[in-house]
């Protein structure tokens, strides 16, 4: 089990356009566009939920194993971490 | 200085504000905005230079336009260069270099700018007053509207076209002014090659109505314009002329870019003025057309790709 919280960065904001999610930081200056799968890890990122709960959902909404979701999930957080619009704490358990 | 802090030699009768020596009056869409200038050289040069604008309504918000001279014109320009608008709190504006400030005390609906005299000289290359008309109406719509702000400055060329506005947007360089430069009476009259004010689309018909306002461009303003929107293009420069339409992610996206949003002056609500050009630009994207216009500086070709815009939005609005 992989402990800790993931959060949106403050002073971000996010819209749906049609089926993209767009991510909005910088005072407007930097937007990124987010592929299914983000938008859908996107969508689930309150500040509660952890790892293991987002590899249980995408499990359920897509076809993929446990072990591919984990791969995913792990991989797209380090993304938008880097992108700074997301922060995971590890130290923060659940 | 904090807004209790102004002194009460600094507020002023806004109901008496039009015949005090000094005060121009302009209309900048739905609002009206007084500039209170000491300098009277500057004062008499303005009235002529938005003379088109000059309003007799009743203000919604004063700005005190006090001026000083302590750097020479070349330090100045280099000062400029290097400004960065910073702000302490919700209620100012300062700036890296000092060569302006400003201090909001929006219940009384006054704001007092201090600044280089060659700021506020419609003539300098390095003055900032399209910077002081975008504070002044976004501050005055903060009052007037509650900040719902009915319409937004986009940083794009107007142009009027059969009853109809045309914006070509896009980033400084792209060509908007160039464009404008294209512009033959055949083909349309220029509203403003920098900044047009768009308002929000209605909500039964979803018309967009653009509007003319006082912002300093390579081409002058003759006469208020309001018409509604046709459509909005991207420019982007080429070595041939083409269009395309875009889907509404990039348009979104690129739109967004060009909104000019109160953040320009000293606001720190960043969330919220980031959610305001966000769902500004989403209305607009749902209400009207965008297209991306490659163009180089052959008019004719540039002239037959804005008609054929205008067939696809015409038969768009048909199916």
């Amino acid at each position: 089990m992989i402990a800790g919280r993931i959060t949106k960065a403050e002073d971000i904001i996010s819209r749906r356009v049609g089926d993209d999610v767009v991510v909005i930081k910088d005072e407007g200056q930097a937007l990124y566009i987010l592929n299914k799968t983000a938008a859908f890890i996107w969508d689930l990122v309150d500040g509660k939920s952890g790892i293991d709960d987002i590899v249980g959902k995408l499990c359920e909404r897509f076809e993929v194993t446990p072990e591919e979701a984990r791969e995913d999930v792990k991989k797209i957080i380090k993304v938008l971490t880097k992108m700074g619009i997301i922060t995971y704490n590890k130290e923060l358990s659940k | 200085m904090t807004q209790t802090e102004l002194k009460d030699s600094d507020s002023v009768n806004l109901d008496t504000a039009h015949s005090e020596a000094g005060t121009i009056r302009l209309q900048i869409g739905d609002v009206c905005c007084a500039f209170r200038f000491h300098d009277v050289e500057i004062h008499n040069r303005l009235k002529d230079f938005y003379s088109v604008f000059l309003t007799d309504n009743s203000p919604d918000i004063m700005l005190e336009m006090e001026a000083f001279e302590r750097l020479n014109p070349g330090n100045l320009g280099k000062a400029v260069r290097k400004t960065q608008y910073t702000h302490k709190t919700n209620n100012d504006f300062q700036t890296t270099s000092n060569i302006i400030s400003g201090e909001y005390d929006l219940t009384n609906r006054f704001i007092k700018i201090t600044g280089e005299k060659r700021l506020y000289d419609p003539d300098s290359k390095i003055n900032h007053l399209n910077r002081m008309i975008s504070l002044a109406y976004y501050m005055a719509c903060r009052i007037k509207y509650f900040e719902t702000y009915p319409a937004m400055m986009v940083h794009g060329c107007g142009i009027l076209r059969q009853g109809h506005t045309l914006i070509f947007t896009g980033p400084s360089g792209v060509g908007k002014s160039t464009l404008a430069g294209l512009c033959g009476e055949q083909d349309g009259e220029v509203i403003n090659d920098e900044i047009v004010l768009v308002s929000r689309p209605d909500t039964v018909s979803r018309e967009v109505i653009v509007r003319s306002v006082p912002i300093l461009g390579a081409f002058p303003c003759r006469r208020i314009v309001t018409a509604p929107l046709r459509c909005i293009s991207l420019l982007k420069q080429g070595d041939k002329t083409s269009v395309h339409r875009l889907d509404k992610t990039e348009a979104y996206l690129r739109l967004m870019r060009q909104i000019i949003t109160p953040t320009c002056i000293g606001h720190g609500r960043k969330r919220e003025i980031l959610s305001l050009i966000a769902d500004f630009s989403m209305e607009i994207i749902s209400s009207i057309p965008v297209f991306e216009l490659e163009f180089n500086l052959d008019r004719k070709a540039l002239w037959q790709a804005v008609g054929e815009i205008e067939e696809m939005v015409n038969e768009e609005a048909r199916q």
